[in-house]
């Protein structure tokens, strides 16, 4: 019986980090940025989800949707202000660029954090369930939420996969990940990739943060954790491959879920942490990884 | 009397590539020695097996009786090799004089102070190499000649028993050339070897005692510079053999503007002079062939046309100026380049790297299109589903032109497009260019360092030396005037 | 020898200080004076040997734990505290460069990161031994809590330390440490074992952080992850020397102590005190990637032409 609770548990949770992970491994992947304001931007598209469901009666639905579309400008914003000023500032030399980017996401993702905690409180908030109730899988009661959680991340995981292996901006997305020099060649502008791929971001953690908020919950103050577990998810499975991301969410979430019910909830990122070490010393780059 | 410096049967792979085949040579000390080669012949490995860079796969590399091969580079360079990389590296933030006081610190943890004997010595070599009035000031504010007596100063710091330079005079004025064969002529005259890397033989001819050709890897000649200029193994790999013309339809461009205009460019990376005030320009339906060896400025030249770097001077295209947009403008505007790097989509099909060339046509346009090249390119055909970077050197290259062409290019430019390719592709892929131009009325600018390639197709000749046009004219009179002094 | 002079003056103005401004402020500077020294190391150790530290906070709690568990359990005094602070933090340092000298790119910035998860983690789960979040109580401390002589410790460590980290980068083996970060194949083209300066870097770097940690908290009288272990400890050392200017030294110290001060001047704006500081450093580091140092830089550099 324990081992089914597990086993759908795991899987929600091990759902809901392949979603987050794959969107920072897309940014990293084609953009070459690792954003440390990923934790921050999931946080605001819950908070922003759960306020104005009530305060605006937008309802359960109407919050879910402002919630992505929060996540989205977001990204949209991060890139704008934080990231693309970096990337053209001649100021800046090349090689450290990518500790300035760095630095400034993690600065941004601390303004955001401080902004929630101080118009909403760092206690920790619920998005109202997509679905009540509860339902039986296998003999297991599994609340609706939790089954809805784990439906559309995948639905989401498979669009993302239909767009960029199906679509010609998708080869276009791809081929900016393999090389960017290349694609200009061909008359693309990357400008108009990267703006593409941060919003393709944003929806994916905006959905992401809903769902962890209708799942969980969120608070402003477990943003670290949040940033921390995707980034050990997308270095374990390689920096750059979505497909490594996908495989190390399961590890990571399976992981988590056995040793929160086999040993003690407290220490269920302990093991993770060890094999994220042990990973970096042997294989850095990761299951799967490229670059 | 014993060589200072001795390889022997040294030999390096990377993966499937062998780089450097069984490679053997000796400087005796007061010689200097010409390590000769195009672009992949391996000479550039060779150094790097030295100064222990990179590790041989087999061979010994002998300094002075002691076998080093294998040892650290540090460890290699206390032991007495010193060495000057092709392309400047100081510390931006440190004056000349603590750069040079650099080369003479010991490799030790605890030292705070340098120490008058130092002191000194760096004051020396500064003036030896002709820096004293600069010694103060950081590298970013001095001249790119002096940038180079820089390096050499701090290659020879110590002393070492063999210096190793890499393209000693790229880049550098004749009188600069004078003072630098100057310098390193003294250093023979102390008795220690040199070894000069270098792709041609006529810019070290004056100084290098013997020449030792490489090609693909292995040694095609030894001699004094006039027997390796004379070799006939050289001629045929460096060259391509004999020069033909085919003689072509006559074009009449009068009164019509050029359809590629480029008026007075000069290019800087930093210090070096790229480009200097070249001119040229491109007929509509003309294939005109830039003929140049490395380094002389052909690839700057395409990228500035195509946008990727910045540049002074005018670059028009079918009259208007290119200035001020970006690089992939420019290539939708059907200015296609196709680089000596082929930027191929290497994990993707060959399928999936010409779909995405024609990306911008309507999509019946665009599988006439690939159905048109496939023809053209039949290995293509047979390899479509297979990922880029499993193909062969010749078959990427083919990929790579299709790809471009998929973009219905008005002007299709092709960097080197020969580079590293064994003669009977080179055949395939002159056919292949033959049947593209009485089949499609492109305009081709080719740029090549392989003369046989270059000629038969072009109507008009230019010869990019030293980042300048200096001699312009058809292929029968490039055959008669400009090809004996060639290499 | 500009730089030493203006900061031998600034250092007597520091000393003269307590007798012109009231305790609050003092406590707030010893802080101060301690996150500068977390400043200083870790731009020695990202300035001049090119290695990216994401978790500074890793050798400062290694230090500043090794030193409590020893004042705590066995009452040794604070000078042998101190040492086992430094040869901790060195034993750390030295862990943490084993990898990092075999990777390349963002992935040792990620395992630095993860040491500092990792260190968290254990303290806080084996609670019952080192204190958790809580922390634990220190029978010893420096001058019995007095502000005053705290302020004066605190002072004669940043200087001291500062003055060797300083001097350190400005030696022939600082030299030698910023060939390797620069340019390692150039270094090693030159004669340089770049491994051993490198695992020097992190061992100098380490040593000092850990040192000021285990000061730290025996300025305060209690040791917890809040204060020496989490995240933000090391991301405000980071900030604080990117803000002051990278490479300078008595940059990083600048930065740390602004930082200290800033968060304090705006505590009436509660909650939003840090985002205004984080805030204002973003904005720095976008429009002045030199930092403070290079903006007086720059700024000297303009005034003096204009006034020729």
């Amino acid at each position: 019986m324990q081992a089914l609770q597990i086993l759908i548990d795991g899987f929600a949770i091990s759902s809901l980090y392949a979603l987050g992970a794959i969107g920072f491994t897309l940014i990293f992947g084609v953009c070459g940025v690792l954003n440390l304001s990923h934790g921050a931007i999931m946080v605001t598209a819950a908070v922003a989800a759960w306020a104005t469901a009530d305060a605006w009666h937008a309802g359960t639905y109407g919050g879910a949707l402002i919630g992505v579309a929060a996540g989205t400008i977001l990204a949209l914003a991060t890139y704008a202000l934080v990231v693309r000023p970096i990337q053209r500032s001649r100021a800046i030399p090349a090689e450290e660029k990518e500790i300035f980017i760095l630095t400034s996401t993690l600065l941004w993702g601390i303004m955001l954090q401080e902004a929630i905690a101080y118009f909403f409180t760092d206690n920790p908030k619920t998005v109202r369930p997509l679905l009540p109730g509860v339902v039986e899988i296998l003999g297991v009661r599994t609340p609706w939420n939790e089954v809805l959680t784990a439906a559309i991340s995948w639905a989401a995981i498979g669009l993302v996969w239909l767009l960029i292996h199906r679509t010609k901006r998708g080869k276009q997305l791809l081929a900016a990940a393999i090389n960017p020099r290349g694609l200009t060649l061909l008359g693309f502008e990357l400008e108009n990739i990267y703006v593409l791929v941060w919003g393709l971001y944003g929806v994916l953690a905006g959905i992401a943060g809903v769902l962890l908020g209708a799942f969980l919950g969120v608070s402003s103050a477990n943003i670290g954790t949040l940033t921390a577990s995707a980034f050990s998810v997308v270095v374990l499975g390689g920096l750059g491959s979505v497909t490594g991301s996908l495989v190390a969410a399961y590890v990571v979430g399976y992981l988590e879920t056995v040793t929160a019910y086999l040993v003690a909830p407290s220490i269920r990122s302990v093991p993770v942490l060890l094999l994220l070490v042990a990973v970096v010393y042997t294989r850095p780059q990761g299951l799967l990884g490229r670059r | 009397m014993a060589n200072l410096l001795e390889v022997e049967g040294l030999t390096k792979r990377f993966g499937g590539l062998v780089a450097v085949k069984d490679v053997s040579f000796g400087i005796p000390p007061g010689e200097i020695l010409g390590l000769i080669g195009p672009n992949g012949s391996g000479k550039s490995t060779v150094m790097k097996l030295i100064m222990g860079i990179e590790r041989p796969n087999a061979g010994a590399v002998r300094l002075d009786g002691t076998d080093v091969a294998g040892w650290p580079t540090h460890r290699i360079a206390r032991a007495g090799v010193g060495l000057v990389f092709q392309h400047s590296r100081p510390l931006h933030r440190q004056t000349v004089l603590e750069n040079i006081k650099l080369a003479l610190l010991p490799d030790s943890l605890t030292r705070l102070f340098a120490g008058t004997d130092i002191e000194n010595r760096t004051r020396e070599i500064a003036a030896r190499v002709g820096l004293s009035k600069v010694m103060d000031r950081l590298p970013s504010t001095l001249p790119f000649a002096d940038l180079r007596r820089m390096e050499l100063a701090k290659a020879i710091a110590r002393n070492p028993k063999v210096v190793l330079v890499d393209e000693p005079f790229a880049g550098l004025t004749s009188a600069e050339v004078r003072d630098f064969s100057e310098l390193i002529a003294s250093f023979r005259a102390e008795g220690h070897a040199v070894l000069l890397v270098d792709h041609n033989v006529k810019s070290v001819a004056a100084l290098v005692d013997r020449v030792f050709a490489m090609y693909l890897g292995e040694r095609v000649a030894v001699g004094t510079a006039d027997e390796v200029m004379r070799d006939e193994t050289v001629r045929r790999v460096y060259l391509g053999g004999a020069i033909e013309t085919a003689t072509r339809p006559e074009r009449d461009f009068q009164g019509r503007p050029p359809l590629l205009q480029v008026e007075d460019v000069s290019v800087f990376y930093g210090k070096a002079q790229a480009l200097e005030r070249v001119s040229l320009h491109v007929g509509e339906g003309e294939f005109v062939s830039v003929v140049g060896l490395n380094g002389a400025g052909k690839t700057t030249l395409f990228n500035a046309i195509s946008g990727l770097v910045p540049y002074a001077g005018t670059v028009r295209f079918a009259t208007e100026p290119l200035r001020g947009r970006t690089a992939a403008q420019i290539a939708r505007g059907g200015v296609v380049q196709c680089p000596e790097s082929r930027e191929l989509f290497g994990e993707m099909s060959v399928r999936e790297n010409l779909d995405l060339g024609g990306q911008h046509l309507p999509r019946d346009q665009a599988e006439e299109r690939l159905a048109w090249l496939l023809d053209l390119f039949p290995i293509l055909n047979a390899r479509a589903r297979q990922a880029a970077r499993t193909l062969s050197g010749g078959e990427q290259q083919m990929l790579a032109i299709a790809r471009a062409l998929m973009m219905q290019p008005r002007l299709l430019i092709l960097d080197e497009p020969t580079l590293g390719l064994a003669p009977v592709i080179l055949e395939q892929l002159s056919k292949a260019l033959e049947r593209l131009r009485q089949t499609h009325d492109t305009t081709v600018l080719l740029g090549e360092q392989n003369v046989t390639f270059a000629l038969p197709h072009a109507d008009r000749v230019y010869v990019l030396e030293h980042a300048r046009i200096v001699w312009e004219g058809d292929p029968a009179r490039f055959a008669q005037e400009a090809g004996t002094g060639y290499l | 020898m500009r730089s030493w002079i203006s900061a031998a003056v600034v250092g007597v103005v520091l000393a003269l200080l307590p007798f012109a401004v009231g305790s609050y402020i003092l406590g707030l500077l010893v802080f101060g004076f301690y996150y500068a020294v977390f400043a200083m190391s870790w731009d020695l150790l990202f300035g001049f040997a090119g290695e990216v530290n994401f978790g500074p906070s890793f050798l400062i709690g290694v230090g500043a734990y090794a030193a409590a568990l020893l004042n705590h359990y066995f009452n040794t005094p604070i000078p042998l505290c101190l040492v086992a602070a430094a040869v901790a933090a060195v034993v750390a340092g030295l862990i943490l460069a084993v990898p990092a000298l075999r990777l390349t790119g963002p992935y040792f910035g990620l395992i630095t990161l993860v040491a500092v998860l990792l260190l968290q983690t254990f303290i806080v789960l084996y609670s019952g031994i080192t204190g958790g979040e809580i922390g634990l109580d220190l029978p010893d401390v420096f001058a019995n809590g007095e502000v005053r002589a705290n302020y004066w410790i605190a002072l004669a460590f940043m200087s001291i330390s500062g003055a060797i980290l300083f001097g350190l980068s400005r030696s022939a083996v600082g030299l030698i440490l910023q060939a390797s970060g620069q340019d390692r194949i150039e270094a090693a083209a030159l004669g340089y074992n770049v491994t051993k300066h490198k695992l020097a870097a992190f061992c100098i770097s380490a040593l000092f952080s850990g040192l000021a940690g285990a000061m730290l908290i025996f300025s305060q009288g209690t040791a917890s992850v809040g204060l020496v272990v989490d995240i933000a400890v090391g991301v405000q050392a980071i900030i604080g020397a990117v803000l002051g200017g990278r490479r300078t030294i008595f940059g990083a110290a600048i930065g740390a102590i602004f930082l200290v001060a800033a968060q304090e001047l705006l505590r009436p704006l509660g909650q939003l005190s840090i985002f205004v500081v984080s805030a204002f450093a973003l904005l720095v580091i976008l429009f002045f990637p030199g930092g403070f140092l290079g903006a007086v830089g720059a700024l000297g550099g303009v005034l003096g032409r204009s006034a020729r």
